[in-house]
């Protein structure tokens, strides 16, 4: 999923100042699951706006909505009736959602809320890590599902570097290296062998080299 | 010339058996500003319903929780404290003063002790005075 954060409400304040009204648009996918943009936050956003504009004795009209998909034309449509009311969306989506509702109300103006942050998971309640970076070539099979391009700092295809110390990455000892977490888990499944394969560096063309990418399937096409 | 009573609304857990017999409305009625709100459990606040409450114009939200091990579903205690803390934190990113959101316990059916806390909060708030100017669109 994708994990974003809360801009601080100053930030968001500035971007909203001006226009009488604010659609406040959450979304009930990754950013929910995140507690940065479901349902929940919605509301506490729309109803802190409130608050940060009251005290400075204004009164937009602040309406709050909340779609399970940002990023899906078919969801984005189930606004529809609210956006001409509005002079202003403010999106809870990721990038992507921003973007997807800025496309489809392309006569509106529309404000991040979040700021998005990187492909994770949920690793307990409130802690989100990291570990995907949608590099376009996933080697994770080669390394007992543990990615070296996202969990090593150093993003080595061939590691653990010699900075590895006490199971911990020199680059910040707060994490643990990537590279002990492929061994420890490849030594489990009994399945070492399989580092004595050679993997050559990461070809990042098949990352953002080449400007946006695209996936395109005949088959999926209307 | 009258000045309206300051509205305060308390989030009170419906475990602790605080009122029967009518005994809500007549505390209603001798707190002139003062909303009761009966909920299953006070883990069933989230910050969002304070936050509300205060944009809608309400100068005070007081969470009323059992004691923490005392709690019939465990964690609900726990759990609205927790959130309480975190619309505290949000008031203080809005420079608005964290004291209009509180949490406390009573001991269960202790209606004077609910009592003597609403008119401490009470009294803490009118102290802050309006959050809000006169507003305009």
């Amino acid at each position: 999923m994708i994990v974003a954060e809360r801009k601080p409400i100053e930030e968001i304040k500035r971007m909203l100042e001006g226009y009488p009204s604010v659609l406040v648009v959450g979304c009930d996918s990754c950013v929910a699951e995140c507690a940065a943009g479901g349902h929940r936050e919605t509301q506490l956003l729309a109803a802190a706006l409130q608050l940060a504009f009251g005290k400075e004795g204004k009164s937009p009209v602040i309406t709050e909505a909340c779609i399970d998909r940002q990023c899906v034309d078919d969801f984005i449509e189930s606004i529809a009736s609210l956006v001409p009311e509005h002079a202003a969306i403010l999106s809870l989506g990721c990038g992507a959602g921003v973007q997807a509702l800025a496309r489809v109300y392309s006569d509106k103006p529309v404000f991040p809320a979040l700021d998005t942050l990187f492909i994770g998971e949920t690793e307990m309640r409130g802690i989100w890590q990291e570990n995907c970076l949608g590099c376009g070539q996933c080697k994770l099979g080669y390394f007992g599902a543990v990615c070296p391009v996202t969990r090593c700092s150093k993003r080595l295809m061939n590691g653990p570097c010699g900075g590895s110390k006490d199971g911990r990455c020199e680059v910040n000892p707060d994490i643990r290296c990537g590279w002990q977490m492929i061994i420890d888990r490849l030594e489990a499944l009994g399945e070492l062998a399989r580092l004595s394969e050679y993997i050559p560096p990461v070809d990042w063309s098949t990352s953002h080299s080449g400007g946006p990418r695209r996936v395109v399937r005949e088959d999926q096409l209307p | 010339m009258e000045t309206k009573p300051i509205k305060i609304v308390v989030y009170h857990c419906r475990n602790l058996q605080l009122f029967n017999n009518g005994n809500q409305k007549a505390l209603a009625r001798r707190k002139p500003g003062l909303k009761l709100v009966p909920i299953p459990c006070s883990g069933k606040v989230e910050a969002h319903h304070l936050l509300k409450t205060l944009a809608a114009g309400t100068q005070g939200v007081l969470v009323v929780a059992c004691e923490e091990k005392a709690c019939r579903f465990v964690e609900g205690s726990m759990r609205s404290h927790k959130r309480v803390d975190y619309a505290r934190s949000w008031l203080e990113e809005l420079g608005i003063e964290q004291e209009r959101v509180e949490y406390v316990h009573v001991p269960p059916r202790d209606l004077d002790a609910l009592e003597r806390l609403i008119d401490e909060f009470k009294a803490r708030v009118e102290a802050l005075g309006n959050m809000f100017s006169e507003r305009s669109p």
